[in-house]
C-alpha cells in the first residue's frame, strides 16, 4: 500500500492488525509521535490523516491506503519552525516534552479549522491531549499567541 | 579570584547531613578546593535570574527529542511482560510451549530463569500485576501475542489489600517477615501532648483519609539493554542514572564500571523512576541470553498497576489551642498501607515542622498489603500530611472564629521546631502577606464574577507548606572550554522535564562570563560524566548548581591565566562578560575565541564539586496557596476557579521554568484533591482503573487561573548559589487549600479526598439531615 507522510510517498506492507502509530514509529522511524495509552485516551499519538486529527494508536494502517499523513516531523515549514513551535518554545509550553508532539498537532488542526478560537474553543479542542507535567496554562498561552497573529513567519 | 591554594589539608573528607524527602542521611564529602563567594541578594547577575526559554525546547517541539522508547539498535528485540492476575497465591503450573513457537519469538523467561538478585519471576505471587514471565520477539506485537499464549495456573490464597485486613488477627502473611514495617509504629514525640491538650481551651479531633495516587507519567518506565562482551549499556527513563547503574551491577554481579547507563530525554518521573526495575532486568537478562539488544517498555496497564504510587493514609488528628489560636498540642496517629514494599514516607513530618508547638506526638503504622509497592511521589508524606494538618488548622480557625491566615501567622516558628535549629532562610511571613494581597484574602478580589447558576456556591481557602530542599553532596561537575570557545557543562545529572539542562547552563554562563548561546549542558551518561545523585527531593538545583558554578569559576581562572600573558597583565586584573575578557578599567580586551585560537588544541577543563551543608541549619522551601472554588450544590461538582501561590525558594534561577514547575505541581495537587484515586477491589484484590480514562488526571478543561510568585532574594546561607528547590513544594498545599475552599462554599468539611461529587453531595446531605 502507499501512504504519503509529510509529503513523501512510502510503500508499506502493514500486518493486518498494525496501527498507523506502529507503522510511523517502527517502519518509518518517525518517533516524534508517541505511544502512551494505546487506546485513544491521551492524545499523545495525534496525527493528521487527510487533514483530520486522528489517534494513530486507534487507526489501522491497512485502512489508510492512499492517505496523506502529517506528523510532528511535518509541521515545521521548509526553512523555519512553524509559528506554533516557536510559540511553544517562547512560552515554555513543553516540560518533559512527551505529550508535546500530540499537543502541537492538535493545536495545528484547531487553528486550521478555527483561526480565531475563543479561550473556551482552545480548552475544548485541547482537552483530549493529556499532560502530566501540567503545562496546560503555557500551552494555552502559546496557542492564544499564534491565534492572535504572533510568531507568524511573515511577521516583521 | 576566590581561589585558595590547594595545599595539604588535615580534613579533606568530612561528613555532612543531607535531607532527602524528609529522610536525613549522613554522607562523606570531599571539601571543595575552594569556596566561591556566595551570590547574595545584591549580586548583579544577568543570566541567572532571567526567564530564558528551555534550551532543549526545539528538540521537543519538533519530535526530534529521543526518549527511551525511541531508542533502536541493530537487531533489537522487543520484550513484553506477563503479569499475575491474582493478589496472592502460587503458580501451580507454567506452560510456555506454544508461546515459544510463535512467529518472531526469540526467547522467554519465567520462574527460575533470571539471576536470583534480580528478584524476577517468583513462584509465589504477592500482588496482582507482579511480573510472572517475559518474552522477547522481533516486534512488540509478536511479544504481546506470545505473552497471551503462556498458560499459567494459579493456586489462589487469601490476601490482604487493605490496612485493616493486613493488620487483623490471623491476617494472611503478606510478607514472611510480617505484615508491619518495620514491626512497630514510628513514634516521634516532643514535649507532653497530654499536658498540652489539658491546657487547651479548644480541642479539634478529625479523621482524614487520602487516596492511593498514581504517578501516571506519560512516558512509562522502560529500558533498552545491549551487551558488548561483559559490558552492558542500559538506556533508561530514570531520575538517577548512577543509582540504576548500582542496581543493575548488584543484581547481575557486574563491576560498576562494566555498566553504562544513558538517559537523554525522559517523559516525566515524579518520583517513580529512581532506580532500576523489573523492566530493566528483563531487558538486560534477555539481551544477554539472545545476544541482541532488547527493549522493554511497560504498557500502560502495567505502568498504572505496577510502577509505584503514593500510598493511602488515614490520619487521626487532634489539635489543642488557646482561645487566641496559640497551639498547645498536636497529635496525629496514621495508618499507611504501603503495598508489597515501601519505606517510611508517611504523613508525620510536616506535623512536627510547620508550626511553633511545644507538644507534638505522631505515630505512623506502616502495613504491607498485597498490592504493588509504593514509590516516592512528588512531596511524599508531606502532601498527605499537609492535607490532614492544614485541614485541621482550617477547622480550628472556624471553631475559634479566627481568620485562618491569622492563625498561621500566630503560630509561625522562627526556628526549626523539630531539631531546634535556625533556618538558612525563612520568608514564610512574606509569603503570607504577599499571597493575601494578590488573592484579596479574606474576600477574593474576583467575587464580582457572576455565579454560573443560583445553585452554585463559592468559597475560599488556604494552606501552607514546608519541604526540605537543601540538597547536598556528593555532586561533581566539569566545565570545558572547547577549541572554538564553546562551553560544555559536563554533569551526570538528569532533566526530567524540570529544565535542569537550561538552569545549569545559565549558572555556568553567568559564572564564566560566557554568552549563554555558547554553553550547552551534557547530561545523562554514567560512563563519561562526573557523578551526581538522583534528581529527587527538589534537590538538583541546590546540589548540582554549586558544583557547576565552581567548575565554571575554575575554568575561568584557567582562561584568565592564558589571557593574562596575551594582554600583558595579571589574571587578577581581568573580568569576563559576553564571552569577552576585559582588563578592568581599560579598553584592552580579548574574546574567548581569540584566546582559545591562540591556545590551539589546549582544552581547558574546570572542575567543581558540591561542598557540605551548613552545620545545624534547616534548609527548607516555604509557601502558601490560596484557592477559590465554585461548587454545584445539585451535582456536587467542584470547579477550581483560581489558585494563588507564593513561595520562598531562595534565588530563582529561571522564573519562566520555575513558574512552569509551580503550575505543574498545582495541577497535580488539583487532581489529587478532586479526581485521582486508584480503585483496588477489596474482594478481588485487583486494580479496577488501570487506564488514563478511568484514573482521572486533570485536562486543560480543569485548569483554573493560576498566579505564581516567589519572594525575591537569595539564600546565601544554604549554598553559594542561593537557590533552593521548588518542584515538590508546588504540590504540597494545593489539596488542603482546595478542600478548605469547598468547606467554605458548602458549610461543611469533606474529610476524604478526592472530593468527588458523591463525597461532596454526601457532606451536603449530612448538613441537611442535621438540620432535620
Amino acid at each position: 500500500m502507499h501512504l504519503t507522510v509529510n509529503g513523501r510517498v512510502h510503500e508499506l506492507r502493514p500486518a493486518s492488525a498494525e496501527t498507523l502509530l506502529e507503522s510511523l514509529r517502527d517502519s518509518l522511524a518517525l518517533t516524534g509521535t508517541k505511544l502512551v495509552c494505546d487506546r485513544g485516551e491521551c492524545g499523545a499519538c495525534t496525527v493528521l490523516l487527510d487533514g483530520e486529527i486522528v489517534y494513530a494508536c486507534l487507526t489501522l494502517s491497512a485502512a489508510c491506503e492512499g492517505a496523506t499523513v502529517t506528523t510532528i516531523e511535518g509541521i515545521a515549514e521548509p526553512d523555519t519552525l512553524a509559528p506554533l513551535q516557536r510559540a511553544f518554545i517562547a512560552h515554555d509550553a513543553a516540560q518533559c516534552g512527551f505529550c508535546t508532539p500530540g499537543q502541537i498537532v492538535a493545536a495545528h488542526a484547531l487553528l486550521a479549522a478555527n483561526p480565531r478560537p475563543t479561550d473556551a474553543d482552545i480548552r475544548e479542542a485541547m482537552s483530549g491531549n493529556l499532560c502530566r507535567c501540567g503545562t496546560y496554562p503555557k500551552i494555552h498561552t502559546a496557542i492564544r499567541a499564534v491565534a492572535n497573529g504572533e510568531f507568524r513567519t511573515d511577521a516583521p | 579570584m576566590p581561589r585558595k591554594p590547594k595545599g595539604p589539608s588535615k580534613s579533606r573528607f568530612v561528613s555532612t547531613v543531607v535531607e532527602i524527602e524528609g529522610r536525613s542521611e549522613t554522607r562523606i564529602v570531599e571539601l571543595p578546593a575552594f569556596d566561591p563567594a556566595p551570590w547574595t541578594t545584591d549580586s548583579a547577575l544577568s543570566i541567572v535570574g532571567a526567564s530564558i526559554p528551555r534550551m532543549d525546547a526545539a528538540e521537543k517541539v519538533t519530535g526530534r527529542a529521543r526518549y527511551t522508547a525511541d531508542i533502536t539498535r541493530p537487531g533489537m528485540l522487543f520484550a513484553a511482560i506477563l503479569r499475575a492476575p491474582i493478589a496472592r497465591g502460587k503458580i501451580r503450573s507454567f506452560d510456555a510451549t506454544i508461546a515459544k513457537k510463535l512467529p518472531g519469538v526469540f526467547d522467554l523467561i519465567g520462574p527460575g530463569d533470571a539471576p536470583t538478585k534480580t528478584r524476577l519471576f517468583s513462584n509465589s505471587i504477592a500482588y496482582a500485576g507482579q511480573p510472572v514471565a517475559a518474552v522477547c520477539a522481533s516486534s512488540e506485537a509478536a511479544a504481546v501475542r506470545a505473552i497471551h499464549a503462556i498458560v499459567v495456573e494459579y493456586d489462589a490464597d487469601p490476601f490482604a489489600v487493605t490496612f485493616e485486613s493486613a493488620t487483623a488477627p490471623n491476617a494472611p502473611k503478606v510478607r514472611s517477615s510480617g505484615n508491619l514495617y518495620p514491626n512497630a509504629p514510628f513514634i516521634v514525640t516532643r514535649g507532653d501532648v497530654t499536658a498540652g491538650l489539658a491546657a487547651a481551651d479548644i480541642v479539634i479531633e478529625r479523621v482524614y483519609h487520602t487516596p492511593v495516587a498514581l504517578h501516571t507519567a506519560l512516558e512509562p518506565h522502560g529500558a533498552a539493554a545491549e551487551w558488548e562482551g561483559d559490558r552492558l549499556t542500559v538506556w533508561e527513563s530514570t531520575q538517577g542514572i548512577f543509582r540504576v547503574r548500582a542496581d543493575v551491577a548488584r543484581a547481575l554481579d557486574l563491576p560498576l564500571s562494566n555498566v553504562r547507563v544513558i538517559k537523554d530525554y525522559m517523559g516525566g518521573g515524579f518520583g517513580a523512576k529512581n532506580g532500576a526495575g523489573a523492566h530493566t532486568f528483563i531487558a538486560a537478562v534477555l539481551a544477554k541470553r539472545t545476544g541482541r539488544a532488547v527493549r522493554c517498555i511497560n504498557d500502560r496497564e502495567g505502568e498504572q498497576i505496577d510502577s509505584g504510587n503514593r500510598p493511602a493514609t488515614t490520619q487521626r488528628v487532634t489539635i489543642g489551642a488557646k482561645k487566641n489560636g496559640t497551639l498547645t498540642a498536636i497529635r496525629m496517629i496514621a495508618d499507611v498501607p504501603l503495598g508489597i514494599s515501601g519505606w517510611e514516607g508517611g504523613p508525620a513530618q510536616i506535623y512536627h515542622e510547620l508550626y511553633a508547638c511545644k507538644n507534638v506526638h505522631t505515630e505512623e503504622t506502616f502495613a504491607f498489603v498485597n498490592a504493588s509497592g509504593m514509590q516516592a511521589f512528588r512531596g511524599p508524606g508531606y502532601v498527605e500530611g499537609a492535607f490532614g494538618l492544614e485541614s485541621a488548622m482550617n477547622e480550628l480557625a472556624r471553631k475559634l472564629h479566627l481568620d485562618p491566615l491569622s492563625l498561621r501567622k500566630k503560630n509561625f516558628t522562627k526556628r526549626d521546631p523539630r531539631k531546634d535549629r535556625s533556618y538558612s532562610g525563612n520568608q514564610l511571613p512574606e509569603c503570607y502577606e504577599h499571597g493575601a494581597r494578590i488573592f484579596g484574602w479574606p474576600k477574593p478580589n474576583t467575587t464580582t464574577r457572576p455565579l454560573a447558576a443560583t445553585r452554585m456556591r463559592r468559597g475560599s481557602g488556604l494552606a501552607a507548606q514546608i519541604w526540605p530542599t537543601g540538597g547536598g553532596p556528593p555532586s561533581y561537575a566539569q566545565v570545558r572550554i572547547n577549541q572554538d570557545a564553546t562551553v560544555d557543562v559536563l554533569v551526570g545529572t538528569q532533566d526530567l522535564g524540570t529544565g535542569s539542562r537550561t538552569i545549569l547552563a545559565q549558572i555556568a554562563a553567568e559564572s564564566l562570563g560566557a554568552q549563554l548561546k555558547t554553553v550547552r549542558s551534557i547530561i545523562g551518561d554514567t560512563q563519561s560524566l562526573p557523578y551526581t545523585g538522583n534528581s529527587w527531593g527538589s534537590m538538583t538545583t541546590a546540589s548540582v548548581g554549586p558544583a557547576v558554578r565552581m567548575a565554571a569559576i575554575d575554568a575561568q581562572h584557567q582562561l584568565f591565566d592564558a589571557a593574562a600573558s596575551m594582554l600583558n597583565t595579571t589574571p587578577d586584573t581581568l573580568e569576563a562578560r559576553d564571552s569577552r575578557i576585559v582588563v578592568r578599567d581599560t579598553d584592552r580586551s580579548l574574546t574567548f575565541a581569540e584566546v582559545t585560537a591562540a591556545l590551539g588544541n589546549v582544552v581547558l577543563v574546570g572542575k567543581g564539586s558540591r561542598g557540605p551543608n551548613p552545620e545545624n541549619a534547616a534548609i527548607n522551601t516555604f509557601g502558601v496557596q490560596f484557592a477559590e472554588v465554585e461548587v454545584d450544590l445539585d451535582t456536587g461538582i467542584v470547579r477550581v476557579l483560581r489558585i494563588v501561590a507564593v513561595h520562598d525558594a531562595g534565588r530563582i534561577i529561571n522564573p519562566l521554568l520555575a513558574a512552569s514547575q509551580m503550575e505543574g505541581g498545582i495541577l497535580q495537587g488539583l487532581g489529587y484533591a478532586l479526581f485521582e484515586e486508584r480503585i483496588l477491589d477489596p474482594r478481588l484484590g485487583i486494580v479496577m482503573n488501570p487506564t488514563m480514562h478511568d484514573y482521572k488526571i486533570p485536562t486543560m478543561m480543569d485548569v483554573p487561573t493560576i498566579e505564581v510568585s516567589f519572594i525575591a532574594g537569595s539564600d546565601a546561607n544554604a549554598n553559594h548559589t542561593g537557590a533552593r528547590g521548588i518542584a515538590e513544594p508546588a504540590i504540597i498545599p494545593t489539596a488542603p487549600a482546595i478542600a478548605a475552599a469547598v468547606a467554605d462554599a458548602i458549610g461543611i468539611e469533606v474529610l476524604e479526598i478526592p472530593l468527588t461529587p458523591w463525597r461532596v453531595l454526601s457532606a451536603i446531605a449530612a448538613i441537611a439531615a442535621a438540620k432535620g
